[in-house]
């Protein structure tokens, strides 16, 4: 017998679990009959048997074209998504693209997203306490020159002179000899430090290399890591109640940020999916893709599509183990028909090209048979049907 | 390195024993080639996989409890 999590007696549970339903159908019965104290064995068998019927009947049939329904069922309410680039100030005031250039950024499989960012989780302490939350912060996000001191040009004796800021450094867990050793590493110059004073300037004295030096140390990053431009600190409450502080950024470097000591490596997320197959594979990449896509769609009050339509474009994407853009680079470009791909986009290079090869259409797939008038494989089109010549007698069998 | 198979959005990977293999080919009569593809270099991929293997992933469905898929490992 199995475990259910409702008080329902046990030949409920019985004629429940004998019917053909997921288990989260089984559990919204066992859900309606605990409400129902006085349905009796039967009334539950009639309730399940319903529910099984419906749901069976509503289960994709054969020879259903699910891609075309899928597209539909997402293009059209693709038309009321915002088309503008516009950032909206969601969660913790990070600027994140949002509605269909957010939706045709994730089917195009962009290499990098207009606005990369990750949602940091902190473990244990780290998630409580602010201070230690703070550290995170500080070896995530990146430290410029200017944040750490300010920085002048002593153009009488070409020396860019920088002077820091001692509260800083210490919050930031830096000393002034760790930023006079970067700045020699990275610049090539020797320094000269005298407490939260450091002093450099170019070889031979020229005015232009001097600017230039000022310039290059603007660049270096003395801590944290490069690609994160901000860090966003948040106090949020937990499905449990509980409240942790979780980390947003903007620019993300989801490989590097795991690493971390202090971040929850089994819940930090990022919104670029190719990080995301990197550093966690395929699968992961998929749900990402669903998990992003629904909540483009859930953001602009079109959570109504169901969630079977882009879990079906995000198979199709990590089919073959790697990501695939929908288009004419990916799924749409290495269909099998010349005439399909020149139906989609650059009819006249397919066409071309095919011409040249030799290539041939084995007229498989529907939007070939389309534009020669043949009836498509699928549906009614797929199954012979012929008059019977036998008795009604014979039919039984 | 961070445990990549503790991370929420990996799944549990296994690799498929060849008795079962068939039956999921001859249940589907599909040839293993048919089947999804998952790179050798994939980071979620137990270490022991070899090219050729098949994996099994149940992944916690969105639309029924659990949903069980097979992947063949390529280079």
């Amino acid at each position: 017998m199995t475990e259910v999590a409702f008080d329902v007696d046990d030949d409920t549970i019985a004629v429940v679990e004998d019917t053909d339903l997921p288990r989260r159908l089984k559990d919204n019965v066992y859900e309606e009959l605990e409400g129902r104290p006085d349905a009796t064995v039967e009334d539950a068998d009639e309730l399940a048997k319903a529910v099984e019927a419906r749901y069976v009947d509503t289960r994709v049939e054969p020879l259903d074209p699910v891609g075309t329904v899928s597209a539909q069922s997402i293009g059209e309410p693709g038309t009321q998504l915002t088309m503008n680039t516009f950032h909206y100030a969601g969660v913790a005031e990070i600027d994140v693209t949002q509605g269909l250039p957010r939706l045709i950024e994730l089917v195009d499989a962009r290499k990098t997203p207009d606005t990369p960012m990750m949602t940091v989780y902190l473990e244990d302490e780290y998630a409580t306490e602010r201070e230690k939350a703070h550290e995170v912060v500080w070896n995530i996000e990146a430290t410029k020159i200017l944040a750490l001191g300010d920085v002048s040009t002593n153009v009488a004796d070409m020396r860019v002179q920088i002077s820091l800021n001692q509260d800083t450094l210490t919050e930031r867990m830096i000393t002034a000899e760790e930023v006079a050793e970067i700045i020699e590493d990275n610049l090539g110059v020797s320094t000269v430090q005298n407490g939260t004073e450091i002093q450099f300037g170019p070889e031979e004295p020229s005015y232009r290399d001097l600017l230039q030096l000022v310039e290059e140390l603007r660049d270096i990053t003395f801590k944290g890591i490069e690609e994160i431009s901000r860090v966003v600190i948040r106090r949020e409450e937990m499905d449990d109640g509980s409240e942790e502080f979780i980390l947003y950024t903007e620019g993300s470097a989801f490989g590097d940020v795991l690493e971390i000591e202090g971040v929850d490596a089994s819940r930090t997320t990022c919104n670029n999916i190719h990080e995301i197959h990197h550093n966690l594979g395929i699968e992961a990449a998929r749900e990402a893709i669903i998990e992003e896509t629904n909540n483009t769609l859930a953001e602009q009050g079109l959570d109504d599509v169901n969630v079977r339509h882009l879990m079906l474009v995000a198979d199709m994407m990590t089919n073959n183990g790697d990501i695939e853009s929908i288009g004419r680079h990916g799924i749409s470009g290495s269909k099998e028909s010349v005439l399909a791909r020149a139906a989609f986009e650059v009819t006249v290079n397919h066409l071309l090209n095919a011409a040249i090869h030799g290539e041939i259409d084995e007229l498989d797939g529907v939007t070939e048979n389309v534009i020669v008038g043949k009836p498509i494989k699928l549906g009614t089109g797929d199954v012979d049907l012929r008059m019977g010549s036998t008795g009604p007698s014979t039919q039984a069998d | 390195m961070v445990d990549v198979s503790k991370h929420e959005l990996v799944p549990e990977h296994t690799i498929l024993e060849d008795d079962d293999l068939e039956e999921v080919l001859s249940e589907y009569d599909i040839d293993r080639t048919d089947l999804p593809k998952i790179k050798r270099t994939d980071a979620a991929l137990p270490d022991d996989a070899e090219i050729g293997d098949v994996i099994k992933i149940v992944r916690d469905s969105r639309t029924t409890d659990q949903a069980v898929v097979y992947r063949l490992v390529v280079e």
